[in-house]
């Protein structure tokens, strides 16, 4: 399977190369906007020293990780994010006459390999947080880190799955969606803990943000003792089940499009 | 029991209904109202291993709707299809590796890229043995023509040439059964022989069974000994086309090249006389009088040329579906 998947990137790849002026023109646009998130984040901090107690680069810290699972998931598992075209265009059709799973032939359908750069980019700015927050690291540190990074991956895959879920019905895409992935990520770049008490519950108990960037980090940055928190990104697993759940009932309920 | 059984098989499909106009848009925006409409309504045949079957029938008769429920893309709303033992939506993954499908209108090579990259995915998409894949390859690469054409990206490609690839791609894995959804639309002249002469000879020598629907009767003329036609989701005739041809082909088209003027023909079983350009065509019913009748009868008027044609299959068909009424 692993195999398939690289071999499907590799042909996405090809694909994108194909047009080379594009492709330079694009990661180049993709190393502005992300460097204009980056610099408002920067510059909100020069008036302020904190927001509610976390500074900069602990802002910055989380910030890189919701960039990080975003940007992968953008990336690798571009099928899922534009399921509504794969829907009008017939090629879900295609995959129902291949003896492979049909979120997995998804995920392999399309790879945008541009976004590579805004992982790149999230990383080094992971890095810069991390140089420059005084951390005394032990190995529940790097256990925390780690698992922060694949939980972000994990929570934006599952949401975009779900949303896709939908377009089984309607057909098309919709635009709540980004409500919860768009919407959700940017307020998720700062720690939840800074928001009202109906944001952070939302973001805990309906879309687990929380369980990525503000519990895991209270336990990393040493603003809690709690060994608890430091597992709380697994917590992002149950959510997953919803998302694969109702993706398969909407393969149930596909009537194809077309002749 | 035979190897492809479709038993009474329906599908309903729920469509939003509303006039035209932006008034009307906007009010569905609202209440919608939905109407159920059938696309396929309680049909049943069955098909033995190794035919070709021509699916036939008009626009919107329900044709790509049963082939997507006998490849497994589409569950339907009553009844059971059988193929090969599996339940083509139920058992799909274990099923499909048996089936091969050509939709003429949507393509699954991906349109950069040379047709042989997608050619080795496909390799791994069906976990295929790497020497039985590149003999099979080359036999199906040979047979189409397409060694130079494959190397190429496939945006570069003609319609014909892209089709030529998009039959090897879905025969890739040996499948036993292969669907063509108008297989042969929009091909010149000599795409389309390629494309026929290649499934005859499959269906011979591979024993492959194949089910074509298309709207070209020359494929069907060509490919198929057994038709089965659909109209409003119906199935109106299922039999063999040589038997079509007898029940409903008994037309003749008659054309006479004179100078002189025909009058009225007092003989039984002319369908019709026009005045063309330099002489007549008639068509005739060779049930009610024979051709050497009417030559015969014509025989007193100075006749320049004669040209007798059977009914092309294309005005039976045309013939079957007023009969019916769709």
């Amino acid at each position: 399977m692993v195999k398939l998947f690289i071999q499907s990137i590799k042909l996405s790849i090809k694909s994108q190369i194909e047009y080379k002026g594009s492709f330079i023109l694009n990661g180049i646009s993709q190393l502005f906007i992300f460097f204009t998130y980056y610099f408002m984040i920067v510059a909100l901090f020069s008036k302020f020293n904190n927001i509610k107690g976390f500074t900069v680069y602990e802002v910055l810290l989380c910030f890189s990780i919701i960039q990080f699972g975003y940007s992968i998931t953008e990336t690798f598992f571009r099928g899922i994010d534009k399921f509504e075209d794969l829907i009008i265009d017939g090629s879900l059709d295609r995959f129902l006459v291949r003896p492979r799973g049909i979120l997995f032939q998804t995920l392999c359908s399309d790879v945008d390999f541009i976004k590579i750069f805004r992982v790149i980019q999230s990383v080094i700015v992971l890095i810069i947080s991390l140089i420059n927050l005084d951390i005394v690291w032990n190995i529940n540190k790097v256990i925390v880190l780690i698992l922060c990074l694949i939980s972000s991956i994990l929570i934006f895959f599952g949401l975009f799955v779900l949303t896709s879920s939908y377009c089984f019905i309607t057909l098309q895409g919709l635009e709540v969606k980004n409500v919860f992935t768009d919407g959700g990520k940017y307020m998720a770049q700062y720690p939840i803990g800074i928001y009202r008490k109906g944001i952070v519950f939302i973001f805990t108990f309906i879309i687990p943000y929380a369980f990525i960037n503000y519990y895991p980090l209270l336990y990393f940055l040493d603003k809690t003792n709690n060994t608890l928190y430091m597992f709380s990104p697994l917590l992002v697993l149950i959510f997953l089940v919803p998302c694969l759940w109702s993706f398969k009932i909407g393969l149930k309920h596909y009537n194809s499009a077309g002749s | 029991m035979s190897y492809i059984v479709v038993d009474g098989i329906s599908k309903t499909f729920k469509v939003s209904k509303r006039s035209s106009g932006m008034k009307a848009a906007l009010k569905s925006f609202f209440k919608r109202n939905y109407v159920y409409v059938d696309a396929v309504k309680d049909i049943s045949f069955s098909i033995e291993k190794g035919e070709i079957v021509g699916y036939i029938g008009p626009n919107g008769a329900g044709k790509s709707t049963t082939i997507k429920m006998l490849s497994g893309i589409l569950l339907p709303t009553a009844g059971n299809i059988k193929v090969n033992g599996f339940n083509p939506f139920k058992d799909r993954k274990k099923y499909v590796s048996n089936i091969g499908v050509v939709f003429g209108q949507r393509s699954q090579l991906a349109w950069d890229i040379p047709a042989e990259d997608t050619f080795d995915l496909l390799r791994d998409i069906y976990k295929l043995d790497d020497k039985k894949y590149q003999k099979n390859k080359e036999e199906l690469v040979k047979l189409l023509n397409i060694e130079e054409i494959i190397k190429k990206p496939v945006r570069t490609l003609s319609l014909g040439e892209r089709m030529r690839c998009e039959i090897c791609a879905s025969l890739l894995h040996e499948p036993k059964i292969l669907f063509l959804d108008e297989p042969t639309i929009g091909l010149d002249a000599v795409s389309k022989k390629i494309v026929r002469d290649f499934i005859l000879k499959i269906n011979k020598e591979k024993k492959v069974t194949v089910i074509l629907t298309t709207h070209d009767m020359m494929d069907i003329d060509t490919l198929a000994k057994r038709i089965i036609l659909i109209g409003k989701g119906k199935i109106l005739y299922d039999g063999s086309l040589k038997k079509l041809k007898t029940e409903y082909g008994s037309y003749k088209n008659i054309i006479v090249k004179t100078d002189d003027t025909i009058k009225e023909i007092k003989l039984k079983g002319i369908i019709s006389k026009k005045k063309i350009d330099g002489g007549y065509n008639l068509i005739i019913d060779s049930n009610l009088v024979t051709v050497s009748k009417v030559v015969n009868y014509l025989s007193k008027y100075h006749i320049t040329d004669l040209d007798i044609d059977n009914e092309q299959i294309d005005d039976i068909i045309l013939k079957l579906y007023e009969d019916y009424k769709i």
